[in-house]
């Protein structure tokens, strides 16, 4: 169904340039890691801490309130630096199975963290169940490292 | 300059030969496992280094004692670096010449030294007085550079592994 709009973004004078150049694809990719340092960071000081591991010493709404806009930066920094590899590969990642695991996972992953995780670890922590508490955090990193950090590693191994 | 280096060729060059390293070069599906391994291990390690990092540059998790970042921290990013460690490790095992005759590889391995040295440093300089900057707003210019360092330095690791496959600068 999408195939032609893939197909259009594959021939776009833009997405060719970035595949001609020797340089531009490859820093792209490298930026790319270094904003999934960030994202990952800011997303597991929080889950860690959800899960009772990590800052335990400061209450989770602490340590959420501080990570959130270095979360927003590191995801922003990835569209960002994620936007131009789709692009140059556009017709690869239509026939990756992996891709579309990923941007099946993506909107419940940011659905759920803006939702769910956020309400969990901002409410009064004596009225959140421990067991709530780790499961919150258990899901977010299965969604965000095991639904779109893993795949996303795997479009370029499996095509 | 040749000779100075052979010992270390002669080394990798041996790994190569070594069955289980040819093993694991030629078994596409385990050479992958790890390379996810290693980017899923980067992840613990260097998020948790830079949330770190943030709070010495006085610019993130500021709600925090820095000491108990550094604390409740330290066990995980010591787990994310031995895992790191042990999948980059397989990798290099798996194809050591191609290792060997990469410039990225070495200049990674290189920042990596430096960024060691610099936690080191600050660990022995900076640290020493954190009793008196703990919930400072500003940290003091010493944990500053440390932080700064930290990240551009871990950020220069990651990048440098990335290019690894792009070896514009080998001549066979």
């Amino acid at each position: 169904m999408l195939q032609p709009y893939f197909q259009w973004m594959n021939d776009l004078a833009v997405s060719k340039a970035i595949g001609e150049s020797i340089w531009i694809y490859p820093l792209v990719q490298a930026i790319h890691l270094v904003f999934l340092a960030l994202f990952a960071g800011s997303l597991l000081i929080v889950d860690l801490r959800l899960m009772g591991w990590g800052m335990r010493e400061q209450p989770v709404a602490k340590v959420a309130r501080d990570a959130r806009p270095w979360m927003i930066l590191g995801f922003l920094g990835l569209v960002a630096t994620g936007m131009p590899q789709l692009m140059q590969n556009a017709m690869r990642e239509y026939f990756s199975e992996f891709f579309w695991i990923k941007m099946y996972v993506l909107p419940v992953a940011l659905i759920y963290t803006f939702t769910i995780r956020q309400r969990v670890a901002m409410a009064d922590e004596s009225r959140v169940a421990p067991a709530m508490s780790k499961i919150t955090g258990l899901a977010s990193i299965l969604l965000w490292i095991g639904g779109v950090a893993i795949p996303s590693r795997l479009i370029g191994l499996f095509t | 300059m040749a000779d100075l280096f052979k010992p270390l060729h002669d080394l990798f060059f041996f790994v190569s030969e070594l069955p289980s390293s040819i093993e694991l070069r030629e078994s596409q599906y385990v050479w992958s496992l790890f390379e996810v391994a290693h980017v899923t291990s980067m992840c613990l390690f260097a998020g948790l280094i830079i949330m770190m990092d943030l709070r010495l540059l006085g610019i993130g998790n500021m709600q925090s004692p820095f000491s108990q970042l550094q604390k409740r921290l330290f066990p995980w990013q010591m787990l994310g670096m031995a895992l790191s460690a042990i999948t980059g490790s397989v990798l290099v095992f798996g194809d050591p010449m191609r290792f060997y005759a990469n410039i990225f590889f070495w200049l990674k391995m290189l920042m990596m030294v430096i960024a060691g040295v610099n936690a080191m440093a600050f660990h022995y300089i900076a640290y020493f007085s954190v009793d008196a900057w703990d919930n400072a707003r500003v940290p003091p210019l010493g944990a500053k550079l440390a932080g700064a360092l930290g990240v551009a330095l871990w950020g220069f690791v990651i990048i440098a592994g990335r290019l690894i496959p792009y070896n514009w600068f080998q001549n066979n």
